[in-house]
C-alpha cells in the first residue's frame, strides 16, 4: 500500500496542504487590510511582494499544494460517495448531529476553487501597467492594484460574490483547521478542545479580515 | 417413573485429586504435529468456550470449522457477563489457594458436582488470567500497575478479576481476537449466521452436523473427526430470562435426541437482582449486578397490597425481610436463597410496583451514610442503566428488582475429558453440566468456559483423535443425507401447520408454565401439572403454530418455531428431573423437602448423584443413568447462611 | 413516575422494507398503537411484528440479541440517528418514553456499501470482522503467557485501554459517517491494544495491516466530522481517531526507512 494512496495518507496530505493554505490566507488577509491605509501603502506593499524573487518559489509551492489538495479532495470525495450506495432519508440530527460544515467540505471547497481561479484572473492576471493601471510611489513606477481593487469592489455584484466566497472560506477553515491537526495525529485531552476553539477563532478572523476591504470600499470609501 | 440402568463411567483418572490432571495429561496420547492438519474439528458456538477452543485448536494446527448463529462471533452472549472471573491467584495474600477455590465451588454447588472436574478447574484458573492478560484483556489495576480483585458471593477471599462491569465482554473479545487471528491464518474457517439443527452420527460416533444458513435458508452438511458443542445454556426456555434472544437449546437438544445424555436438567439458577417485568410485551430481562446488595437494603411493605409511594411508607411499616430472616448474612444471602425469599414476599401479596412482582432495593440509608458521591462512584453506571430502562432515578426512588432465570447448571453429560456418552461429541461451557453442581457461584461461569476451551479440550480432544480409529467420512455418507432430510422435513412440517398462534405466543405460555411450576420452588403436584400442561401445549403447538414466510431465505419466525418445538420437549424433561429429585439442593428447591425454618434439605443418602437422562422417544419416558458422586476430599455439609 | 403510572402512546412508523440485497427497497408505513412507554424500542417492533403476523403480513426483519446494549447486534437508524436520539445508548436500550404520542418515526437500516442489506433493517457487518482478522489481536498462543502480574501496566493506561476496548462492534460509527468510514471502530481496537505493553510489540504492523483491510472492505475515508463518536453507544472518543492518524504516520515513516 502506497502511503500517498492510502486512506489515512491521503487525509494527511489534505491536512498538510490545507494548513499551508490556511497560513497563506492569513497573511494574504493581513496584506489586504492595508487598503485602509490608502493607495500608497497598499500599492507599495503589493509591489514589494511581486518584486521579491522568492515570490516565484512561494507561488509554485502554493499552486502545487493547491493542486494536491484539490485532486486528493476530489478523489476522496468520489471514493466516499461510492462507499454508500443508497441514501438515507434523514441524517444525524439533534444531540448526535456533527458540525454541519464538516459534511459540506467538498461544496465549500469547490466554490473556493472557482473563486481562486476567477480571483487570479481578475487581479493577478488582470489589467496592469500596460492597461493604464499605473502609479508612482516614492518615485517608483508600479502597478496601481489599489485602483483595480477599488473599481472591483464598487460593483455591488462583485462585492457580494466576494463576501459570500469569504464566508465559505471561513466555513472551510472552521472545520479544516482543527481537522488538519487531528489528521496529523494531534490529540490531547486538554489542548485538543482549546485547539478546536482556536480553529473557529482562526476561521472567523480570516473570513472577517477578508470581508473588511470590500465592505470598506463599498460603504465607506 | 423412569427405568434405571447401570451407572455412568466418568473416566476420572486414578490417583490423588491434586495430581489427577497432571498425570492424565501425561497419560493421554498426542497427535503428531504433521498429522494435526489432516484432522477436522467442528466447533459450534463462539462464546467464551467455543472461541477459546477454536483459537487454541487452530494454533495447534488442527483444521477447525467454527459455527455461530450471529453475523459475527463476537456477539455471543458471554459478552454480557458483568461481574468478573474467579482465579486462585492469591495475589491478595488473603489465604486463597487452589484448594479453597475448589472447596468454595463444590460447596456453592451444594455438593452435586464432580470433585475431580472442579479441582481441575481451580487448578487451571490462574493460567486463564495469565492468558487473558497476555491477549490484552484490560483487567482493573491498582495504581502500582498490578491487578486488583474484588470479592463475590459465596467466598471469603478476594479472587475475582474484573474489567469494570464488562468482564465478559473483554474476555470474549480476547478469545474472539485470538480466533480471528487463526481465521486469518486459515486454520479456522468461520461459518456465521448458521444454526446447528442436527448432529450426525456414523456408526455411533459423532462425525458431523447439519446447519441452516440463516441468510439463504440452505441446509448444509459438515463432516469432521470430532464435534464440539459450546452452545450455551437453555435458560430461554422460560421465555423471560437474562439470556440473549438467540440463545437456545436446539444444538444440545438435537444431540440429546441423537443419544447424548442430558444431565441435571432441573438445575436452574435464578438471579435475585434483575429489573422486573414491566408489561406483557417484555421480551427479556436485564440483570443488575449482584454487587448492589453490598449497599442496598431489600424490603417490602409490611401490609399486603400497600400501594403507597415507597418514599411515603414509614420505617416501621417496612419489612427488611432478608435482614430479618438471615441476621448474619442479611442482604448478602446467596443467590438462590435471596431469590426464593423475594418470591415468598410476592406470594404473600406484598410485592411492589405496577405488577406487584417486585421488591425494593433501597439505597436511601447508604446515600445518607456514605454520601451520593460514594454511591455514584460505586454504582453510577448501574444506576444509569436502571434509569435508562425504567425511567426512575434510584437516587430518589428505591430500585425495584425481582429474580429472573439466569444460568442453567444442567446440560449435556460429559466425562472427565468433556466428552459426552457419544464418542467424538465434546461439550464445553454452559452447554455441559460439569462443574457447578446444583448452583453456580458468581464469577465462575467465565472461568469454566475458558478453562474448557483454552486448557482442557486441546488435550482431551487430541487424545480422542489419537486413540480412536476414524475412518474417512464425507458428507455423501448415508447418515448425512438422512439427517439433512430429517431437518428439512421438520422445518417443512412447521411451515405447513399454518395455524393461528405465533411461535412467540406459544413460547410465552410455555415460559409461564415453567416459571410457575419448574421455577424458584417446586412441588410434586405442580411438577405433575407442568408435565401435563406442557404435553397439551406441545400437541397444540404442532397443530396450531403459525410460521410466516418460507424456508428459502432469512426467516426469524421459522428459526423461533424450530427452537420452541425443542423447548416443548426439553421443558418436560426438566419437570421430570425435578420431580424425580426428591430433595432440595442449590437451585432446585422442592417445597416438600425443607427444614422447619424453610431452608433447603438435601438428601445425600439417596440423591448424591448426577441424573443423566437418555431420550426415550416422543411417547416413552426418559431413561435415567446415574453417575454416583464420590467425595474423597470434602466432607458433605449443610449450606447455611443464617 | 414511569414505574407506577403506566402510559401508552400511538406512533406512526415509516420502516424501510427490502426483501433482499438485490431488490430495491422502499418505505412502508405502520401504526403502532397503545404502546406502553416503558416498552423498549425493540419491544415496540415486536408488537408491530406480532400484529403483522396476525394479518398474514411479512414481519419486519431486524438484528437483535442481548437487548442490554452489549452484543452490538441492533443496528437501525431512527429518525436519522444510528441507535436513535439518545446519546450513549444502543437501540435495544432506547425506550418508548423518549417519544411523544403521535410522533412519526422513520426507521432505516445502517447504510454503507460495506454493510449490504440482508433484509429490511438487517445488514451484514462481517466487514468489521475482516478488519479485526487483519491484525486486531495480540499474537500470543495459548500457553505462552507469563504470570499476569509480571508486566505492571500503569492504571491510567489500563483505563484508557479499557475505554477504547468497550467498542461493541455495532457499526453505528460507519452508519453515522457521511463517508461510511470505519475509522472509529478500527481506531478503538488499535488504541486498546496500543495502550498495553503486551500489544505495543506489533503495534506498527497492526496499524498498517488494519488500515489496508479497512480500505479493501469498501469503507470510505475519514474526514473528521466526528459524527461517529456522537453516535457511538459506548461513547468512544473522537480523539481515538487522531491517535490512529499519528500511529499510521509514524508506522509509514518507519516502514520506509
Amino acid at each position: 500500500m502506497k502511503y500517498s494512496l492510502s486512506s489515512i495518507g491521503q487525509k494527511q496530505i489534505m491536512a498538510v496542504t490545507g494548513l499551508v493554505w490556511a497560513g497563506f490566507v492569513l497573511s494574504h488577509m493581513i496584506g489586504n487590510l492595508l487598503i485602509i491605509a490608502g493607495p500608497d501603502v497598499y500599492n507599495g506593499y503589493s509591489h514589494a511582494l511581486v518584486s521579491n524573487p522568492l515570490v516565484y518559489l512561494a507561488e509554485a509551492g502554493l499552486v502545487l499544494t493547491l493542486l494536491f489538495h484539490v485532486v486528493k479532495g476530489i478523489r476522496l470525495t468520489i471514493a466516499n460517495r461510492r462507499a454508500r450506495d443508497t441514501k438515507y432519508a434523514l441524517t444525524p440530527n439533534g444531540a448526535k448531529s456533527p458540525r454541519f460544515q464538516s459534511r459540506w467540505m467538498i461544496f465549500h471547497g469547490s466554490i473556493i476553487l472557482v473563486f481562486i481561479i476567477l480571483h487570479l484572473l481578475s487581479f493577478k492576471y488582470g489589467p496592469g501597467i500596460r492597461e493604464g493601471y499605473i502609479t508612482t510611489v516614492n518615485g517608483v513606477e508600479m502597478r496601481d492594484i489599489y485602483r483595480l481593487v477599488v473599481e472591483a469592489f464598487r460593483q455591488p455584484g462583485y462585492m457580494l460574490w466576494y463576501v459570500i466566497a469569504m464566508v465559505f472560506v471561513g466555513l472551510h477553515l472552521s472545520h479544516g483547521f482543527y481537522s488538519s491537526f487531528a489528521s496529523l495525529g494531534f490529540y490531547h485531552p486538554r489542548y485538543s478542545p482549546i485547539l478546536n476553539k482556536f480553529g473557529y477563532l482562526y476561521a472567523v478572523v480570516v473570513a472577517l479580515g477578508f470581508i473588511v476591504p470590500p465592505i470598506y470600499v463599498y460603504f465607506v470609501l | 417413573m423412569a427405568a434405571e440402568t447401570k451407572s455412568l463411567d466418568s473416566k476420572i483418572p486414578p490417583g490423588p485429586l491434586e495430581t489427577k490432571w497432571e498425570n492424565h495429561k501425561y497419560a493421554m496420547k498426542l497427535v503428531n504435529p504433521a498429522n494435526k492438519r489432516k484432522h477436522t474439528i467442528i466447533v459450534v458456538g463462539t462464546g467464551l468456550a467455543g472461541s477459546s477452543a477454536s483459537a487454541t485448536l487452530g494454533e495447534l494446527g488442527y483444521n477447525v470449522k467454527t459455527f455461530c448463529i450471529h453475523e459475527s462471533p463476537r456477539r455471543a452472549h458471554s459478552i454480557a457477563a458483568q461481574g468478573g472471573i474467579n482465579a486462585a491467584k492469591n495475589y491478595q495474600n488473603d489465604g486463597d489457594s487452589v484448594l479453597r477455590l475448589f472447596y468454595d465451588t463444590i460447596k456453592g454447588g451444594d455438593f452435586r458436582a464432580r470433585e475431580a472436574n472442579v479441582y481441575r478447574l481451580a487448578e487451571i484458573s490462574p493460567n486463564i488470567i495469565d492468558q487473558c492478560v497476555a491477549q490484552g484483556v484490560p483487567f482493573a489495576r491498582e495504581y502500582g500497575g498490578y491487578l486488583t480483585n474484588r470479592s463475590f458471593g459465596g467466598a471469603q477471599v478476594s479472587r475475582t478479576f474484573y474489567a469494570r462491569g464488562q468482564t465478559g465482554q473483554q474476555l470474549l473479545l480476547g478469545a474472539y481476537q485470538a480466533m480471528m487471528r487463526q481465521v486469518a491464518a486459515k486454520q479456522v474457517t468461520l461459518y456465521t449466521r448458521r444454526e446447528m439443527l442436527d448432529l450426525v452420527l456414523v456408526d455411533g460416533v459423532a462425525r458431523g452436523i447439519i446447519t441452516r444458513n440463516l441468510v439463504t435458508g440452505e441446509i448444509e452438511t459438515h463432516a469432521a473427526d470430532a464435534v464440539i458443542l459450546a452452545t450455551g445454556g437453555y435458560g430461554n426456555i422460560f421465555y423471560l430470562s437474562t439470556n440473549a434472544k438467540l440463545s437456545n437449546a436446539t444444538a444440545i437438544w438435537r444431540a440429546h435426541k441423537r443419544g447424548a445424555y442430558f444431565a441435571n436438567p432441573c438445575f436452574t439458577q435464578i438471579h435475585p437482582t434483575c429489573i422486573p417485568v414491566s408489561g406483557p410485551y417484555q421480551s427479556k430481562l436485564t440483570l443488575m449486578s449482584e454487587s448492589l446488595r453490598n449497599d442496598g437494603r431489600v424490603w417490602v411493605p409490611k401490609q399486603p397490597g400497600d400501594k403507597r409511594h415507597p418514599n411515603d411508607i414509614p420505617e416501621e411499616e417496612r419489612d427488611y425481610y432478608l435482614e430479618r430472616v438471615y441476621p448474619s448474612y442479611g442482604n448478602l444471602a446467596p443467590r438462590d436463597v435471596s431469590s426464593r425469599q423475594a418470591k415468598f414476599r410476592v406470594d404473600e401479596g406484598r410485592g411492589v410496583g405496577p405488577t406487584g412482582m417486585a421488591v425494593y432495593l433501597d439505597f436511601r440509608d447508604a446515600i445518607k451514610r456514605l454520601g451520593k458521591k460514594v454511591i455514584d462512584e460505586r454504582y453510577g453506571n448501574l444506576f444509569a442503566m436502571y434509569e435508562k430502562i425504567t425511567g426512575e432515578n434510584p437516587y430518589e426512588v428505591p430500585m425495584r428488582i425481582y429474580p429472573a432465570v439466569h444460568y442453567t447448571m444442567g446440560g449435556l453429560w460429559v466425562d472427565y475429558n468433556l466428552m459426552s456418552n457419544i464418542p467424538g461429541l465434546h461439550v464445553l461451557g454452559e452447554a455441559n453440566f460439569s462443574d457447578h453442581g446444583a448452583n453456580r457461584l458468581g464469577a465462575s461461569a467465565l472461568m469454566q468456559g475458558l478453562a474448557d476451551g483454552y486448557f482442557i479440550i486441546p488435550y482431551t480432544i487430541s487424545h480422542y483423535i489419537a486413540s480412536t480409529p476414524l475412518p474417512k467420512v464425507d458428507t455423501n455418507h448415508e447418515a448425512f443425507r438422512e439427517a439433512k432430510a430429517d431437518v428439512e422435513a421438520r422445518l417443512n412440517k412447521l411451515l405447513s401447520v399454518k395455524g393461528t398462534r405465533s411461535p412467540d405466543d406459544f413460547h410465552r405460555q410455555l415460559g409461564h408454565i415453567m416459571w410457575e411450576y419448574v421455577g424458584m420452588s417446586r412441588n410434586e403436584a405442580g411438577l405433575k401439572k407442568a408435565i401435563e400442561e406442557i404435553r397439551k401445549l406441545r400437541e397444540e403447538y404442532h397443530q396450531n403454530v403459525k410460521v410466516m414466510g418460507d424456508a428459502n431465505y432469512i426467516n426469524p419466525e421459522l428459526e423461533k418455531a424450530a427452537r420452541v418445538a425443542d423447548y416443548m420437549e426439553l421443558g418436560e424433561l426438566m419437570a421430570h428431573d425435578a420431580l424425580h429429585r426428591n430433595e432440595s439442593c442449590g437451585g432446585h428447591f422442592r417445597e416438600e423437602y425443607q427444614t422447619p425454618d424453610g431452608e433447603a434439605l438435601r438428601d445425600d443418602k439417596n440423591f448424591c448423584y448426577v441424573a443423566a437422562w437418555e431420550w426415550g422417544g416422543a411417547s416413552t419416558p426418559p431413561v435415567l443413568h446415574k453417575e454416583e458422586l464420590k467425595f474423597e476430599k470434602v466432607q458433605l455439609a449443610t449450606r447455611s447462611y443464617k | 413516575m414511569a414505574g407506577t403510572v403506566q402510559r401508552t402512546i400511538n406512533v406512526k412508523l415509516r420502516v424501510w422494507r427490502q426483501p433482499n440485497r438485490d431488490t430495491p427497497g422502499h418505505f412502508e408505513e405502520y401504526e403502532a398503537r397503545d404502546i406502553n412507554t416503558d416498552a423498549s424500542f425493540l419491544e415496540m417492533l415486536d408488537i408491530v411484528n406480532e400484529r403483522l403476523i396476525k394479518e398474514n403480513k411479512d414481519p419486519i426483519a431486524f438484528d437483535h440479541d442481548c437487548r442490554e446494549g452489549i452484543c452490538g447486534s441492533c443496528s437501525m437508524v431512527i429518525n436519522g440517528n444510528p441507535h436513535g436520539p439518545e446519546l450513549g445508548t444502543a437501540t435495544c436500550q432506547l425506550h418508548m418514553r423518549k417519544f411523544k404520542d403521535g410522533d412519526t418515526i422513520t426507521i432505516e437500516p445502517f447504510r454503507a456499501r460495506a454493510f449490504p442489506i440482508i433484509k429490511d433493517l438487517s445488514v451484514d457487518r462481517t466487514a468489521l470482522d475482516k478488519i479485526i482478522a487483519a491484525g486486531g489481536y495480540i499474537s500470543v498462543n495459548t500457553g505462552n503467557a507469563p504470570d499476569a502480574n509480571s508486566i505492571p501496566v500503569p492504571k491510567a493506561d489500563a483505563d484508557e485501554a479499557f475505554d477504547a476496548a468497550t467498542c461493541i462492534g455495532c457499526g453505528a460509527c460507519v452508519a453515522a459517517c457521511v463517508n461510511s468510514s470505519a475509522m472509529l471502530f478500527m481506531a478503538a481496537k488499535i488504541a486498546h491494544l496500543e495502550k498495553l505493553p503486551q500489544g505495543r510489540v506489533e503495534h506498527e504492523q497492526r496499524v498498517l495491516k488494519m488500515v489496508k483491510a479497512m480500505e479493501e472492505a469498501g469503507f470510505g475515508n475519514c474526514s473528521n466530522t466526528g459524527a461517529c463518536a456522537l453516535s457511538c453507544p459506548k461513547e468512544i472518543k473522537f480523539e481515538t481517531i487522531a491517535r490512529l492518524n499519528r500511529s499510521f504516520l509514524k508506522a509509514s515513516v518507519k516502514r520506509r526507512s
